[in-house]
């Protein structure tokens, strides 16, 4: 009977060691001089960590992921707020819901297909960006890019926070309605102080994709320096075959990851083990 | 009072319209003439359809199409498959050892699988598996089975004890009360992971990109050459974006209510 257990779980199992083995070879090779110029690398202590964060292009890429998360976090939490809000006090239940996987559609979209629409949508030439001001030159690509990675993550949010409006007790809405309380007033002091949970959720996702961000920049602008994240500086680095810099620019992003995602493992534990 | 509450369906419309604006100009942009490709804004309609930039571009993208399709559909449906079986085996397992295992597969799971990049890129160039649909196959579902496992567990949690109780009583083994017990009332769960795997298989991109070096391997890459070779032509990306797009989108049409429980049980980890 054991046995057939150990069975049942042996390819996670192996797939849980291949993903600690790729994490473990990261960590190896950030320590080595590992590049095109050196194949037969050498080990060098601190020496790549140094070189990476005395590189402009990695301090940029390092401030513009946090960025992306605060913006992110931010906006999208706030959309998703507002938009689950109005769903909310939608009367049918059918509009409400149509409403609901209508606003989580772009989750189902490429984020190839979704780059290459608002690449265009926000061109100064053919694009609405005419009328804004030329949104994907220099600094300015940064915020279009992030906004549109909120249009693209906000449904999420709003699903969370549905759910947990969802969950708000009607005896509390039936006497908020019977003392004569505004349906704003309702949600501003009964329903979303109880949703804190769906803020707690969103803000790990939502730093966990503004982290992961890549797809999206890159299919608008390339690796272009104004909208360079953490992803993006790796990824070039592993194409230029300067491995021991890619090694050691993953392994911060493991670090800024594990901020958040070992409290979540830990939080999700009580769920699972139920 | 109607003024009260016609305002929230018109800030609803509103937003709406930010949502439409992207799938509209995708539409009649890939139905646009190319004469009026050059000249007018993508934002403005035609009132001549053309079909023939469309229809040259799905004939170019049909072997990738077909490709993807056989990477990513049967990806999914193992994954959500031994998910589930790794899934019983954790909720039957007794050992103490099962929290901190279950931590130590979910710190691996929700870690950024792009900084995984060098080193897979090497294992499958060790291996003969660059640039191969075997290797984009196998390196989707490197991160896909622990991911379904914990979809899958949350899921599974939610059966009472009682099912298995009563099989066991009877005297039947692991097997049998997966396979008769546990597996019948996982269906829902199933179409839940598998349709999350398959859409997002179906739109990954970093993988295929980090261990390819053509475009044809897998759809996303496909589409993505056109915004290098097409410059101004807008239409053939659009045309390119739009037909990708359409297996996930009417996925997610048919299978939404899967979809969206499958991202309400990621969420829910935390409750």
């Amino acid at each position: 009977m054991r046995i057939t257990l150990i069975l049942f779980s042996l390819p996670l199992f192996i797939t849980t060691i291949l993903l600690y083995g790729f994490l473990a070879w990261n960590l190896y090779f950030s320590f080595t001089n590992f590049s095109v110029l050196n194949p037969d690398y050498k080990f060098v202590g601190l020496a790549t960590y140094l070189q990476l964060f005395s590189d402009p292009l990695f301090q940029s890429a390092l401030v513009k992921t946090l960025f992306w998360i605060v913006v992110l976090v931010a906006v999208g939490n706030l959309a998703g707020l507002v938009i689950a809000s109005l769903i909310y006090n939608v009367a049918s239940t059918t509009w409400r819901n149509i409403l609901t996987a209508y606003f989580i559609y772009p989750l189902s979209l490429s984020l190839v297909a979704s780059g290459i629409i608002w690449r265009w949508l926000l061109d100064a030439d053919r694009g609405i960006g005419h009328f804004l001001g030329n949104p994907l030159q220099g600094d300015a690509a940064f915020w279009s890019i992030s906004l549109v990675s909120v249009w693209v993550y906000s449904g999420l949010a709003t699903l969370f926070y549905l759910a947990m409006f969802y969950n708000v007790d009607k005896s509390q809405l039936e006497s908020a309605q019977i003392d004569g309380a505004s349906k704003l007033y309702t949600m501003l002091s009964i329903v979303i102080p109880q949703s804190k949970q769906s803020l707690i959720i969103s803000t790990i996702f939502f730093t966990l994709f503004a982290i992961q961000m890549f797809d999206l920049p890159y299919s608008i602008l390339f690796l272009n320096p104004n909208t360079m994240t953490l992803v993006m500086y790796t990824f070039m680095k592993f194409t230029a075959f300067y491995l021991a810099v890619a090694s050691a620019s993953a392994v911060v992003i493991i670090a800024i990851s594990a901020v958040m995602v070992i409290p979540y493992a830990l939080l999700s534990l009580k769920r699972w083990i139920k | 009072m109607d003024k009260i509450r016609l305002l929230p369906h018109l800030i609803i419309a509103g937003i709406g319209a930010l949502w439409a604006l992207p799938l509209y100009v995708l539409t009649i942009g890939a139905l646009k003439p190319l004469s009026e490709v050059l000249t007018t804004p993508v934002y403005v309609p035609s009132t001549n359809i053309d079909l023939t930039t469309l229809f040259r571009v799905a004939g170019e993208l049909a072997p990738v199409l077909l490709n993807t399709a056989l990477v990513v559909i049967p990806t999914a449906l193992g994954a959500a498959f031994i998910g589930s079986l790794g899934a019983y085996a954790l909720w039957r397992a007794t050992t103490k050892l099962k929290d901190v295992l279950l931590v130590v597969v979910a710190v691996a799971t929700y870690l950024p699988y792009q900084s995984a990049v060098v080193p897979l890129a090497r294992f499958m160039t060790e291996r003969g598996l660059f640039d191969t649909l075997y290797g984009i196959a196998l390196g989707l579902l490197i991160f896909f089975i622990p991911f379904a496992t914990l979809m899958m567990l949350i899921f599974i949690t939610a059966i009472p004890r009682s099912v298995v109780e009563a099989a066991e009583i009877d005297g039947a083994g692991e097997m049998l009360i997966f396979a008769k017990a546990v597996l019948p009332l996982l269906g829902p769960a199933f179409t839940s992971v598998a349709t999350y795997l398959t859409i997002s298989g179906w739109n990954n991109f970093f993988i295929p990109l980090a261990l390819s070096r053509t475009y044809n391997n897998h759809i996303t890459l496909k589409v993505f050459s056109y915004v290098g070779q097409s410059g101004n032509l807008y239409n053939e990306m659009f045309s390119a974006a739009l037909i990708a797009s359409l297996p996930p989108l009417l996925l997610f049409i048919a299978l939404g209510r899967y979809f969206i429980r499958g991202l309400l049980v990621l969420g829910s980890g935390g409750k």
